[in-house]
C-alpha cells in the first residue's frame, strides 16, 4: 500500500521548512523533535550572517506556522526508536517521552517556574545560566509550553514529595503522573533532518576551555549577544566584573582532526566579532584565522565590512596557537604570517569549533538502515549528484545532518527532498 | 440593521483575572450599550481559547446572533487563527472579529491594577470602534496552470525539467544555444566527489530527450512573459528566424541561466591573450576532453605549470567558490598525463567548504603539487620566458617560471541576465546575480511569486549544488502547483479604487512584488490579489488615497487612534 | 500645583518584529508605561505621513513607529520606505509648530522584548517632559 504521510525527524530549520511545504499539499507530516522546542539552533543565534536579520524575526513565523497547521503533528521530546519496511509503507515507532505538561491545557503564562525548588543549569543557554525543573529554554521558545525534567524534578525522582508546580498552575495542565508513550505511525517516505552537533572544546587543552573561566565557545558568545540570552544581550565575562576590553576569537579550532573545514565558521566569526565591536566599540577584537571561506556572492563583502570596523585579522596555524594565564586574564601565543613567535593579551578568548554530525547519528543511521560517511555524517548517494539521497529508498537527507551548512544551504536542501518525496509520492 | 457586538473578557486563569477588575471592566463596556443601533453583550470566560471555551463562544455567536465579535484577551501571534477558526464554524465571517490584546499589552506589564484596568477599558473600547468599520472578507480561488517554463539548459535546467515533467504537468524547456547539457558537457571529469565521470550527465541529457512531457526548445529566446503566479503567458522566439515563435501559457518560471566566466584578458596582470601558452580553466577543460591531451602550442607536453586561483575575484568582490576545487582537478589530470610535470598552485584562501573538499586538496597536494598563499601577483615575460611575480603574505616578493599558465577567472553572471530580469520583473544583486526572495529562508524563489532562480544563475556553484536547487525548485512547484487544486491568494491585500486613482503610478514603485499594474486605457493602477501580500506600503504612498489595505483600512485605524486619545 | 500630565502616546507597530517584541516584553512581565496604546500594522511601511499628521492634529502627545530593523523587514524593504517617510514628516510636522520629538522610529526585533520596554519608557519620559500636544482642538477626522 502506498502511503503518503512523511516522517521529519529534526524540527530545525531544514525540518521545519520540509513539514510546512508538505503539510499545504494536505499531507499528514509527523514531525519528531528530541528537544522540548523548534527551531534547532537558529533560534540561538540574535542574527545570521552576512545580512545581520534578527533570526527569532526571521524564523518565528516559521515556527508559529507548524503549530497551527492542521497536518502536522508535532512530537516533542521525541525520538525515532524503530523503522520497518520501505518506501511507500514504513512503520515507524516513536518514543514519546513525558513532558508533564499539556501542549492543549497550557498558556504559557510561566507561573509554576517561581515556585519551583529545583535549580539547574540551562544547556540551551550553555550552561550560562540556569533553569528550574520546569523550564523552557528561553523566552520566545515555541511552542511556549514548559517541560519537567524527570531527572531534577524532587516529586519525579523520589526525593521528596513536591506539588509546587502544580498548585501554582491555575489551568491544571500540569500532570506529574504523565507517563512515556510509545507511538507507532505509517509513513510513505522519511526526511532525515536532524543537524549538526559541536565538537567538545574538551579535547583541545591547548586553547584552554574548561581551565580558565574566561574562554568561551562561539555558541556561548552567540547566547551572551542574544537579547533573549542569560544575560539580556550584555557581554559579561565568567570572572571578572567589567566587560572584556579584549576580545581573541580562534578560527578553525578542530578542523584538522575532523578532515573538513565546516564552512560556516569563518562567517559566524565574523558575525561575533561585528556583535562585539558593535556592543563593545572600545574593545580590541582579534581573529586568528586560516584560509577565508566565504563561498558565495554575498561573504566576501561582510568580511570587508568587518575588517573596516577595525577588527584585527591575523593569519596564524590554529594547530600551533596556546592560550595560557589565569583567572582573570588570557595570553595568546601564536606565530605570526612571517613564522615568527609571537604573544597577546585578550580578557576574554572565543573558540569557533568544527561542526561534527549530530550526536544521535549513528543510532538512527542503524534503524534507519542509511549508511554514516567517513566524517562521521549521513552519507549522501553522491552518484546521483545531488546530496539529497540516501542508500535506502523513500529516505531523504536535508540541512546539516547531511554535512555542515549555512541556513540557505540547509533550506534548499529541504525543499530539494521534499521534491523528491513529492515525486516518489503523488 | 443594527450592530449586535459580542464582547468577551479571558480571565486567562489568573494572568488577566488577577491583574485587571473584569468586573468593572464588563460594567463600563455593557454601558455603551445603545440599542437599538448599537446592543452590546459583555461578558467574561475563565479561558477562551480552550475546546470548552471556543465551543462557549461558537455558542454565544450563534445564540445572540451577533453581527460583530471582540475577544479581549492574549495576543493575535498566539490565538487570531484559532478565534478566526471559530466564527469559522459559524455565520459570522472572520473578519468581522477582533482580538484585543489585554494579557501582554495590559495584564502583564502594568502592575498597578487600576491602571491595567483602564487602559484594558481603552483597548477594548478601541476594538469595538475597530470592529464595526471592519468588512467581511472571503477567500477567493483561482485557476491554475502547472506546466512550467524553464529557461536555460544546463544541468540547473535540465535536472528541473526531471524533476517536474510528469503525466499532469508539461514542462518547455528553453535553450539559447544549439544543444542541451551547457558547460558541464565540457569537462572531462566531474570532481570526485560529485561522481567522476559525465556518464551520468548523458543520462540525464538523454532522459530530457526522450521524456514526452518535457518540449526542447533550443536556439530560442523568451520574447514576452506576462502574468502571475499560475498564470504567465509566454512567447518563445527562435534566434535565428523572428518569425519562428511560439506561445502558450504555464503556471511558474524557472530561471537557470548558468554562468559566465569572467575574461581574464580585462585583468592585464595575468598576461591572458598576450603571453603565449596562459590558458584558462575552461579552455584547458575543453582540449583535454577532446584530445584527451594537454599541451603546450608547441604540441609539447609542459614542463612545469602555475595554476593561478581568485582571477578576478578582487575585481568582483566575491569568492567564486568552485575554483579551488576544480583547480586540484586539473593539477590531478596534468600529474596523470604528465607525472613529471611540477605543478604550484597560487591561491588567496582555499575555499573548501563541502564536508569531502578538504580531502580532495590533501590529495592533490600529496601528489606533489606545490601551493603558495598569495597577496599580490603578476604574470611577466622576458626572453620568452614566464614568470610568476608575487608577493608572499610576509611580504617577500617571489617569482618561479613555468611553461604554462592556468587562470580561474571568477564566475559571473550570464550574459543576458539583465535581459531576463527586465523580462520577468526580478532584481539583480549587487553583484549582478539574480536576486533571491530571501537570502536564507527564500533562496530559489524571487520576489516575483511563481518565478524562481536556479543553479549558478543565483550564486556561484558547483554540480552538486546546482543540482540541489533544481530539485528545490521542484520542492516548492511540485507542493504549491498541484494539477486540478485552486490557488488561495491572500485575503488582507491592497486595493486601489479607480474612482480615486489619478494614474500617477507611485504605488507601483513601492510595490517589492510588482503586485500592481497599470492599465493604460483606464489610466488607473489595479492590484492583482493573486500577488499581493498586504504590507499596505502603496497605501502609504498614494497621494489621492486611492489605495485600501483590506482590514487594515485608515478608517479601521483611526478608530484605533480615536480610542487611543480621547 | 501643577497637575500630574498624563500623555497619550500612539504606537504604531509592525506585525512581524516590533508586535512580537512587545509580546515578549509581556511574556517577560516587564514593566512599561501605560501611556502608550498599542496599534498593529502589518508593516511600518502602512503608516501613512496622512494618518500620522492626522493622528498628532487630533491631539495626541507623541507617536511611536516600531518596525523591523533595516534588512530585516518581512516584506523586504517595507521598513526602508518608512524611514524615508519618518525623516520627510518629521520636517513636516516643524511647519505646523508640532516639536518633531513628538514623532519617534524605532526598531524592535522580535527577540528584543527588553529594549521594547525600554524603548516605551525613555519615548514616554521624553513626551511626559515636553508635555501636552499645543494643538488642542480636534479639527476634524
Amino acid at each position: 500500500m502506498n502511503n503518503s504521510d512523511i516522517l521529519v525527524i529534526g524540527a530545525g530549520v531544514a525540518g521545519i521548512e520540509a513539514s510546512l511545504l508538505l503539510a499545504d499539499t494536505g499531507k499528514k507530516v509527523y514531525l519528531v523533535e528530541k528537544a522540548s522546542l523548534t527551531g534547532g539552533n537558529v533560534i540561538k543565534y540574535e542574527d545570521v550572517f552576512s545580512n545581520m536579520e534578527c533570526s527569532t524575526c526571521m524564523i518565528a513565523p516559521k515556527q508559529q506556522e507548524v503549530l497551527q497547521s492542521e497536518n502536522i503533528e508535532l512530537l516533542t521530546l521525541s525520538t525515532v526508536e524503530k523503522v520497518q519496511g520501505e518506501i511507500g509503507d514504513f512503520t515507524v515507532t516513536i518514543n514519546k517521552k513525558a513532558r508533564y505538561v499539556s501542549l492543549i491545557d497550557c498558556i504559557g503564562c510561566g507561573m509554576c517556574y517561581e515556585p519551583c525548588p529545583v535549580s539547574l543549569k540551562n544547556e540551551f543557554e550553555q550552561n550560562l545560566s540556569e533553569k528550574k525543573a520546569i523550564y523552557v529554554p528561553c523566552p520566545g521558545s515555541l511552542p511556549n509550553v514548559p517541560a519537567i525534567d524527570p531527572e531534577h524534578c524532587l516529586q519525579l525522582n523520589g526525593k521528596k514529595t513536591c506539588n509546587a508546580c502544580v498548585e501554582a498552575c491555575a489551568f491544571g495542565a500540569i500532570n506529574l503522573s504523565d507517563k512515556d508513550e510509545k507511538i507507532e505511525i505509517k509513513v510513505g517516505a522519511i526526511i532525515v533532518a536532524s543537524g549538526f552537533d559541536i565538537i567538545d572544546p574538551a579535547g583541545f587543552p591547548q586553547y584552554g576551555y574548561g581551565k580558565y573561566p574566561n574562554v568561551y565557545t562561539a555558541m556561548e558568545a552567540e547566547r551572551l549577544y542574544a537579547s533573549n540570552g542569560p544575560t539580556e544581550g550584555e557581554i559579561t565575562l565568567r570572572k571578572g566584573d567589567a566587560p572584556p576590553k579584549s576580545i581573541a576569537i580562534i578560527q578553525c579550532v578542530g578542523r584538522e582532526q575532523q578532515g573538513y573545514c565546516s564552512s560556516v565558521c569563518c562567517m559566524y566569526s565574523l558575525k561575533l566579532a561585528h556583535y562585539l565591536k558593535h556592543k563593545l566599540p572600545d574593545a580590541k577584537i582579534y581573529n586568528f584565522h586560516s584560509d577565508w571561506c566565504m563561498p558565495g556572492k554575498y561573504y566576501q563583502k561582510f568580511h570587508q565590512d568587518v575588517k573596516e570596523e577595525g577588527v584585527d585579522f591575523i593569519y596564524s596555524p590554529v594547530a600551533k596557537i596556546k592560550v595560557e594565564g589565569n583567572d582573570k586574564s588570557l595570553s595568546i601565543e601564536y606565530y605570526n604570517g612571517k613564522n615568527e613567535k609571537e604573544k597577546l593579551s585578550a580578557d576574554m578568548v572565543i573558540l569557533s569549533l568544527a561542526m561534527m554530525q549530530g550526536k544521535d547519528t549513528a543510532s538512527l543511521s542503524k534503524l534507519l538502515g542509511i549508511e554514516q560517511d567517513t566524517k562521521g555524517f549521513f552519507m549522501n548517494q553522491a552518484i546521483q549528484l545531488g546530496s539529497v539521497d540516501t542508500s535506502k529508498p523513500g529516505i531523504f537527507l536535508a540541512g546539516c545532518a547531511e554535512g555542515p551548512k549555512d541556513i540557505q544551504g540547509s533550506i534548499t536542501q529541504a525543499e530539494a527532498a521534499v521534491g523528491k518525496v513529492m515525486s516518489y509520492l503523488s | 440593521m443594527s450592530d449586535k457586538i459580542g464582547v468577551y473578557v479571558c480571565e486567562c486563569g489568573p494572568n488577566i483575572a488577577d491583574k485587571v477588575d473584569i468586573k468593572k471592566i464588563l460594567a463600563e463596556i455593557s454601558a455603551l450599550n445603545e440599542p437599538p443601533e448599537k446592543i452590546i453583550i459583555a461578558k467574561k470566560h475563565k479561558l477562551l481559547c480552550s475546546k470548552e471555551g471556543q465551543d462557549f463562544l461558537a455558542d454565544e455567536i450563534t445564540k445572540n446572533e451577533l453581527t460583530h465579535l471582540v475577544i479581549a484577551a492574549c495576543s493575535p501571534r498566539d490565538h487570531d487563527i484559532t478565534f478566526m477558526n471559530v466564527c469559522k464554524k459559524t455565520d459570522l465571517n472572520p473578519y468581522l472579529y477582533k482580538l484585543v490584546n489585554i494579557r501582554e499589552h495590559c495584564a502583564w506589564i502594568i502592575p498597578d491594577k487600576d491602571e491595567a484596568t483602564e487602559k484594558a477599558i481603552q483597548y477594548i473600547r478601541a476594538g469595538i470602534s475597530r470592529v464595526t468599520y471592519q468588512a467581511p472578507l472571503t477567500e477567493k480561488e483561482l485557476d491554475s496552470i502547472p506546466d512550467v517554463l524553464v529557461i536555460g539548459a544546463g544541468i540547473a535546467g535540465i535536472e528541473a525539467s526531471l524533476s517536474l515533467a510528469g503525466e499532469n504537468r508539461k514542462v518547455y524547456l528553453v535553450e539559447k544555444t544549439s544543444s542541451i547539457g551547457g558547460k558541464v558537457t565540457r569537462f572531462e571529469k566531474i570532481l570526485p566527489h560529485q561522481g567522476t565521470n559525465l556518464d551520468i550527465i548523458q543520462e540525464k541529457i538523454q532522459a530530457v530527450q526522450e521524456n514526452e512531457n518535457i518540449k526542447v526548445f533550443t536556439e530560442t529566446e523568451v520574447e514576452k512573459a506576462i502574468g502571475f503566479f499560475g498564470n504567465f503567458e509566454i512567447i518563445l522566439k527562435n534566434i535565428h528566424n523572428e518569425e519562428q515563435k511560439n506561445d502558450f501559457k504555464v503556471g511558474a518560471v524557472v530561471v537557470a541561466t548558468g554562468f559566465d566566466l569572467t575574461d581574464p584578458e580585462k585583468i592585464p596582470r595575468y598576461g591572458y591573450g598576450k603571453i603565449e601558452d596562459i590558458y584558462t580553466s575552461m579552455e584547458i577543460e575543453e582540449s583535454n576532453s577532446k584530445t584527451g591531451k594537454i599541451l603546450l602550442k608547441s604540441g609539447k607536453p609542459p614542463k612545469s605549470a602555475a595554476l593561478i586561483h581568485c582571477v578576478g575575484r578582487e575585481e568582483k568582490g566575491y569568492c567564486s567558490r568552485v575554483c579551488c576545487n576544480y583547480m586540484f582537478k586539473i593539477a590531478q589530470y596534468l600529474k596523470e598525463k604528465i607525472p613529471a610535470i611540477k605543478i604550484t598552485e597560487f591561491y588567496q584562501d582555499l575555499c573548501l567548504p563541502n564536508k569531502a573538499d578538504q580531502e580532495f586538496f590533501i590529495d592533490t597536494k600529496n601528489k606533489g603539487v606545490d601551493f603558495i598563499r598569495f597577496k599580490d601577483i603578476a604574470v611577466r615575460q622576458k626572453d620568452k620566458e614566464k614568470f610568476i611575480e608575487y608577493t608572499k603574505m610576509d611580504g617577500k616578493k617571489e617569482k618561479i617560471s613555468a611553461e604554462m599558465i592556468i587562470l580561474a577567472p571568477a564566475i559571473e553572471p550570464a550574459e543576458g541576465s539583465k535581459d531576463i530580469a527586465e523580462l520577468l520583473n526580478i532584481s539583480l544583486d549587487e553583484t549582478g546575480f539574480f536576486q533571491e526572495a530571501h537570502q536564507k529562508l527564500n533562496p530559489v524563489a524571487t520576489s516575483i511569486d511563481g518565478v524562481y532562480i536556479i543553479g549558478s544563475a543565483q550564486n556561484p556553484k558547483d554540480i552538486s549544488d546546482s543540482i540541489i536547487d533544481a530539485q528545490a525548485v521542484g520542492g516548492k512547484i511540485l507542493t504549491q502547483l498541484i494539477p486540478g487544486v485552486k490557488l488561495v491568494p491572500e485575503v488582507t491585500v491592497s486595493e486601489i479604487s479607480d474612482a480615486f486613482c489619478t494614474g500617477c503610478q507611485t504605488c507601483l514603485s513601492v510595490c517589492s512584488y510588482g503586485a500592481i499594474y497599470f492599465d493604460e486605457d483606464r489610466n488607473i493602477s489595479i492590484v492583482n490579489e493573486a500577488i499581493c501580500r498586504g504590507c499596505g506600503n502603496c497605501v502609504a504612498s498614494c497621494p489621492s488615497g486611492a489605495a485600501h489595505a483590506k482590514h487594515f483600512t485608515s478608517a479601521q485605524i483611526y478608530q484605533e487612534v480615536l480610542e487611543a486619545i480621547r | 500645583m501643577k497637575e500630574q500630565f498624563t500623555p497619550k502616546i500612539v504606537g504604531f507597530l509592525c506585525n512581524w518584529c516590533s508586535y512580537a517584541g512587545a509580546d515578549l516584553a509581556g511574556a517577560a512581565k516587564l514593566k512599561i508605561m501605560p501611556s502608550l496604546t498599542v496599534i498593529r500594522v502589518m508593516c511600518s511601511s502602512r503608516i501613512d505621513p496622512n494618518l500620522v499628521l492626522t493622528t498628532l492634529l487630533l491631539g495626541a502627545d507623541g507617536i511611536l513607529i516600531a518596525g523591523c530593523h533595516p534588512g530585516d523587514c518581512h516584506y523586504e524593504k517595507g521598513n526602508y520606505y518608512a524611514r524615508r517617510r519618518f525623516a520627510l514628516l518629521k520636517k513636516v510636522i516643524k511647519t505646523l509648530k508640532i516639536d518633531p520629538e513628538r514623532l519617534q522610529l524605532s526598531w524592535v526585533s522580535a527577540s528584543e522584548g527588553k529594549r521594547y520596554a525600554e524603548v516605551v519608557n525613555q519615548f514616554t519620559e521624553k513626551i511626559k517632559k515636553l508635555g501636552p500636544n499645543p494643538i488642542q482642538t480636534k479639527p476634524y477626522l
